[in-house]
């Protein structure tokens, strides 16, 4: 109990734990908007009645919602090189990982998203006239999306807590950088503890987004 | 004028359709002419949504010709089978109007929106043509008050009216009712059939669906029986409702019990 706290290295490498959150930042960025957009045509690939296109499609979403997020990155660091005809460096692994991790979980949220709207609107809009396209973008869409909100909101955060995963592979990211501070200045209980508020004050308003969204879902159906 | 009121909307030849194993329509000719209102009546599992179902290709028949404005749908195969691409199959269900029990309206939209959507959509319209039809179709069913109202804000005589103006704003050449009314509280389902009332005397080719016999004697031209897929019986409304000739019919009628013919009319 005697431990003398001593904040004083935080404030010294500022910058450096600046760098770190900025990359966080960047990372959850990139992974959501590609994992967002990649999911929504493997959810349609799973929906569709062809086994050609939903047979793979399920096996992806099971691979990566089966196996830990570390594993994945670890291995697009070390692994995928092999294979690779582009260079990997430690932000393409861990946008790779996150993203397909983020791709198969988000595939589910459309899927479900899109299966909870009746089969009366689809009835309905095709009965118009309309093309699948259409009652896709017109009819089921912008009302499965609005159900969807809170499960992605609720996705973002367990991003940007997957993306201190990629320390490990030494991308600069938050957790990463406090390590580096850590071993330069021996102070490692005050550096872990920031970078602990520092994701707290970033997530935090995220967590509580998705609380009032469901609430407002609870409310309104 | 004679011939003008003889036009043929619709002609179902030989209509066949099963699910699998289970044959659900057996053959069924029909032809509808200009500004007829037909009601189907018939046991549950008759094949009534089916056959409406048919003729906007909600399902595909199994088997014979439909023929709207006297166009066969779908392309001719060599082996005689026929294909429908999907774009003939939307042309068509544009031409056709479709309303449903449970009203389907979408949530997402306002009342005048729900309206707009398919002309907008399906027929390309111009924002100034898709308020022209939202308004009148709406006045039609005497909601163009409730234009900027949520469908949630409505009671289900409302939505269903609104759900009858979305499909007439398109501007079909026939209509289809599927039940209607079936979901409606008891007090609810006045306005509705008022409504339907109205748009057979203003001439539009109705095809309903419907167990509502006081209005099917009332508003019918033509009343058909279906059974197990068949069309058992048909004639004017007294012919079928009064006098049937048919076991089937009479039993249907007879679990009817609350259908009273309207009073003589004296003048
Ligand atoms: N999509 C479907 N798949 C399999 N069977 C169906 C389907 N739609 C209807 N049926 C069957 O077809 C028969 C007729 O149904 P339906 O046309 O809905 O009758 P009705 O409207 O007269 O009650 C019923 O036995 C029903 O179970
Ligand atoms: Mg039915």
């Amino acid at each position: 109990m005697d431990y003398q706290w001593d904040f004083s290295a935080v404030v010294t490498y500022w910058p450096v734990l600046l760098v770190g959150l900025k990359n966080t930042i960047i990372l959850a960025a990139v992974c959501l908007v590609l994992g967002l957009f990649f999911g929504l045509f493997v959810g349609a690939a799973r929906y569709s009645s062809n086994r050609l296109v939903n047979w793979p499609a399920t096996a992806f979403v099971e691979v990566f919602r089966n196996t830990p997020v570390l594993v994945q990155i670890m291995w697009f660091y070390f692994a995928f090189p092999i294979i690779s005809p582009i260079e990997v460096n430690a932000f393409t692994a861990a946008t790779l990982g996150l993203t397909l991790n983020t791709v198969a979980f988000s595939s589910e949220i459309y899927r479900a998203g899109i299966q909870s709207i009746s089969k009366g609107q689809w009835e309905a809009a095709k009965a118009l006239g309309m093309t699948y396209t259409e009652q896709m973008r017109r009819i089921i869409l912008p009302q499965a999306i609005r159900r969807m909100v809170p499960a992605f909101t609720n996705r973002a955060v367990e991003l940007v807590k997957m993306t201190s995963l990629a320390s490990v592979i030494a991308y600069g990211e938050l957790m990463h950088q406090a390590k580096t501070i850590s071993i330069i200045a021996f102070n490692p209980i005050e550096m872990y503890t920031s970078v602990a508020i520092i994701f707290f004050v970033l997530i935090a308003p995220l967590s509580l987004l998705v609380q009032r969204l469901e609430m407002k879902k609870r409310k309104s159906s | 004028m004679e011939t003008n009121q003889n036009t043929e909307v619709l002609c179902l030849e030989g209509l066949k359709k099963s699910f699998g194993d289970l044959l659900v329509l057996d053959n069924i000719d029909l032809r509808v002419t200009k500004g007829e209102t037909i009601v189907i009546l018939g046991a549950s599992g008759s094949g009534k949504s089916t056959m409406l179902r048919c003729v906007n290709f909600m399902e595909v028949p199994s088997g014979g010709r439909i023929i709207l404005h006297g166009e066969q749908v779908g392309k001719e195969n060599q082996n005689g089978s026929r294909t429908y691409d999907e774009k003939s199959l939307s042309d068509l269900r544009s031409r056709v109007g479709m309303v449903f029990q449970h009203f389907n309206l979408f949530p997402h939209m306002t009342v005048k929106q729900n309206v707009m959507e398919g002309p907008r959509t399906v027929l390309k319209c111009d924002q100034a043509e898709c308020e022209r039809r939202a308004k009148l179709y709406l006045d039609k069913v005497g909601l163009g008050w409730k234009a900027d109202a949520w469908p949630s804000e409505l009671s289900g005589g409302q939505q269903q009216r609104v759900a009858i103006a979305r499909a007439l704003a398109m501007e079909p050449d026939i209509m289809l009712f599927d039940e209607a009314t079936s979901a409606l509280d008891p007090e609810l389902v006045g306005e509705v059939l008022e409504t339907m009332k109205q748009l057979a005397e203003e001439g539009m080719t109705m095809l309903i669906v419907t167990h509502e016999l006081g209005f099917a004697y009332t508003v019918a031209d033509r009343v058909l029986f279906l059974s197990k897929g068949k069309i058992l019986e048909q004639g004017a409304p007294e012919a079928v409702l009064i006098n049937p000739k048919e076991e089937a019919t009479k039993n249907f009628l007879r679990g009817h019990g609350s259908f009273r013919l309207p009073e003589p009319n004296l003048d």
